[in-house]
């Protein structure tokens, strides 16, 4: 068995974002923390959401509470990653 | 000519239930079984394209629907986790097949046969599951007004049928599948994606399909399923 490589919350975000949306890695390295995501994407609806929330606590070894989850969590791709860096330091 | 996947049956418990084959009168067969809940949706055509590749490698596959799930007639809020074990024993006995390929949650699906192979891909806890399909509960919840939490809910499931992302799931398959953890067996490989860092015996390159919004393909993906199957179950 290969061991387990630990990831940087920013790389995970982006990995996540990229297997949801169907992209390339060159599409989703152009994500700068200013780039829209919900609102931008309509690819982002609930069911993908809660796919993404659990890829993180899986990926990041981390648990989400519901109340830590609203609209302003995915205004950004740097919310979403303030968000995990927060979250892996707790 | 293009190979033209045909359907076959299997019997479980009085019923006939479908199975997807490739016609083949090759003697090296395998079992397909596919992800749980909509991650079946998202994958079958990668997995039929898998299915194509493996008969051009001459090999049989058979792609079983689960008792509740695609064309079955049984409700699925009536299955349980032992069905779906007990249902795919029944196909694998029934078509004469020992090696079991699993995607995703169907590794819970598949119980320890005798003399069984099991090859696996991207396995997933049955907990992690039911996290996406209970939190898809709570945000349609908000939305109609109502303040629901997963915890709650999931107490919920554990006593009455509960209807996670237009599946009714009944309290048994609820808490089995909570329960139900990656398997480790003797006779068994696993595989994941080069992205994914967990362990595994093989990586490939691919995209995780599952969590794509839209069902969608990846060609590359599936032949390199398939090589990787056929060259694991070895000559006949």
């Amino acid at each position: 068995m290969h061991n387990k490589v630990e990831l940087t919350p920013e790389a995970a975000v982006r990995a996540v974002m990229r297997d949801i949306l169907g992209l390339s890695e060159e599409q989703v390295a152009e994500f700068t923390a200013e780039t829209e995501l919900f609102g931008a994407l309509p690819e982002l609806d609930s069911m993908a959401v809660a796919g993404l929330l659990t890829e993180l606590e899986d990926r990041l070894d981390i648990m989400i509470e519901d109340d830590e989850v609203d609209g302003e969590l995915f205004e950004t791709f740097g919310n979403l990653v303030a968000f995990a860096e927060m979250k892996v330091t707790e | 000519m293009t190979p033209v996947p045909a359907f076959v049956d299997y019997e479980f418990a009085g019923r006939k239930e479908l199975c997807l084959c490739t016609a083949t009168r090759s003697s090296r067969r395998v079992l397909i079984i596919p992800p749980l809940f909509d991650e079946m949706n998202r994958m079958r055509k990668m997995l039929v394209d898998v299915m194509l590749a493996l008969e051009s490698l001459d090999v049989a596959s058979f792609l079983p629907d689960l008792p509740g799930t695609n064309e079955s007639l049984v409700a699925l809020e009536q299955v349980t986790l032992t069905d779906w074990q007990d249902a795919i024993a029944a196909c694998a006995q029934q078509h004469h097949i020992s090696d079991i390929a699993s995607f995703r949650g169907s590794a819970l699906a598949v119980a320890a046969l005798p003399k069984a192979r099991h090859w696996i891909f991207s396995p997933v806890k049955g907990a992690t599951i039911l996290r996406t399909m209970l939190r898809t509960r709570v945000a349609a919840d908000r939305e109609s007004g109502l303040n629901t939490g997963l915890a709650d809910l999931s107490a919920q499931a554990e006593t009455r049928p509960i209807e996670l992302a237009g599946n009714i799931i009944g309290p048994e398959l609820f808490a089995q599948l909570n329960a139900a953890d990656i398997p480790d067996r003797e006779n068994q490989r696993i595989v994941r994606l080069e992205s994914d860092n967990k362990p595994a015996d093989a990586q490939i390159p691919g995209s995780a399909l599952w969590l794509r919004a839209e069902p969608d393909d990846d060609p590359a993906m599936s032949s390199a399923i398939a090589r990787d199957l056929a060259g694991w179950m070895g000559p006949q």
